[in-house]
């Protein structure tokens, strides 16, 4: 009884503090002021078009859409099959490891990235998991801190590293087999590539044999490619129905992507 | 003691400011208790039959649609250009829109659902009327941001306008996609075009059926 009582008083002291008289503006009234508050760019809706912010410069259109055609083919005719059949053959918890495996290995990238952006925390915790995950985690292939937070940190990367020091996208451009980059962190991509193990003992010349063949390094990308697209296998499509304009559709999505990782 | 009829009254009395209270003032509520219907109908098992995915689809959409605001989705989607459409245009495109965006992401979940939860991590209010809802899909191997963007209608209910999938904004893609189309064509051609779409995407539908 106590407890309804309890109940009764805090629900109406709780309807009451939300009492107050709101001054909502119909929607023709915000018309000109017309704005998303989450947004820091605050946004002009009746503005210039050319400074939209989400725009990026793509002086290259034509290669881009050559290449976005390629990528699509690419990935309806080779990677889509290759993934869907490495899902029936592998079951789901070595693909998992799998992943894992390639996460841990690029820890180093994501340390680093942190470091420069002055991110203690987040290095911290990309140490910590680096460190676990490669002993008690089996060289990476389980990740025993999942469910911590702090061992989680938001994943950084070079092109968001150069991002966070205010240097702009430049121009947009599509890769092919790579998909979607700027110009800004095509540069990032190969500052990461450097860091990968296989890479960086390559570039100090240390001679691993196998381990530094070229042909491992294409054989590892491929796996990790076809691995991570098991995972995501309609992604894409769905991505691409939604769309009026795919080729638009895209190229927003990637940039308000790297914007909402370079904020974090 | 009190008599069982008054703290009957009682109990129904607190339900009904509780309900109330809750219906009214919580952008989280207004996500979560659909969205937790649209699991269960997902999880359901008289829709694993063939044959019920239309049905299915539909009952989703009961769930879903209201909670938003498509007349601000779509003005918001279109933004500058807006003030170009006739007032029918605007009507013709809203509901356009808001067939084809429930039919692209509910076929979607629908084919794509494999016990993914849903983590509600907690809401803002930016002012009175407006809030974000912050959640997160857990998958078996990643985890997807997703928040919910809300407004305070006149009528006091919270409306979604726009939703955020892993810093990519909903209204904002379209809003590209749109500009894009309109700085060629006139807003009754995009009508057009949504249309088509969205006839192309009805038949494959009842094709998949």
């Amino acid at each position: 009884m106590v407890l309804v009582i309890f109940w009764i008083t805090v629900g109406t002291t709780w309807a009451e503090s939300l009492e107050p008289p709101m001054d909502i503006p119909s929607s023709e009234d915000t018309d000109a002021i017309f704005f998303d508050p989450f947004d820091d760019d605050g946004e002009d809706f009746y503005g210039n078009e050319d400074q939209m912010p989400d725009m990026v410069a793509d002086p290259i259109a034509g290669f881009n859409r050559a290449m976005f055609v390629f990528n699509d083919k690419l990935y309806f005719w080779v990677l889509k099959p290759a993934a869907s059949g490495y899902r029936v053959v592998v079951p789901i918890p070595v693909r998992v490891s799998v992943k894992n495996f390639f996460f841990n290995l690029l820890a180093p990238v994501r340390l680093v990235n942190s470091l420069f952006q002055g991110k203690w925390r987040s290095a911290e915790g990309e140490f910590c998991r680096f460190v676990v995950n490669s002993t008690a985690g089996f060289l990476g292939l389980f990740n025993l801190v999942r469910d911590k937070p702090s061992f989680n940190p938001p994943e950084e990367d070079f092109g968001q590293t150069l991002g966070y020091y205010n240097v702009g996208n430049g121009v947009y451009i599509i890769w092919p087999l790579f998909g979607p980059s700027t110009l800004r962190d095509t540069v990032g991509s190969i500052g990461d590539w450097a860091l990968n193990p296989f890479a960086f003992m390559q570039l100090i010349q240390v001679d691993a044999g196998v381990l530094t063949s070229s042909e491992t390094n294409i054989i590892a990308y491929g796996v990790r490619t076809v691995n991570s697209t098991s995972f995501r296998i309609g992604d894409y499509e769905a991505l691409k129905n939604a769309a009026l304009d795919p080729y638009e559709a895209f190229r927003n999505a990637y940039i308000q992507n790297r914007l909402s990782m370079i904020a974090q | 003691m009190i008599p069982k009829q008054i703290s009957a009254a009682l109990v129904v009395f607190v339900m009904t400011v509780l309900l109330a209270t809750a219906g009214s003032t919580e952008p989280m509520a207004i996500i979560k208790v659909p969205i937790d219907r649209v699991i269960d109908i997902l999880n359901d098992p008289q829709y694993k039959v063939a044959g019920t995915k239309l049905t299915q689809r539909n009952q989703i959409w009961k769930h879903v649609g209201p909670m938003f605001d498509f007349d601000e989705v779509a003005r918001r989607a279109v933004a500058r250009k807006w003030r170009d459409f006739a007032d029918t245009e605007k009507a013709a495109f809203t509901d356009v829109f808001a067939q084809f965006l429930g039919n692209t992401y509910i076929d979607k979940i629908q084919g794509e659902y494999h016990n993914e939860q849903i983590v509600y991590l907690g809401q803002n209010y930016h002012s009175e009327v407006y809030a974000e809802v912050k959640t997160r899909i857990v998958r078996e191997t990643a985890e997807i941001p997703v928040d919910y963007r809300m407004r305070k209608k006149s009528d006091d209910q919270w409306k979604v306008y726009d939703i955020i999938v892993e810093g990519v904004s909903l209204v904002k893609n379209y809003r590209s996609q749109f500009a894009s189309i309109l700085r060629k064509e006139t807003p009754a051609q995009l009508i057009q075009r949504l249309n088509d779409k969205l006839t192309e995407q009805n038949k494959r539908l009842a094709e998949n059926e």
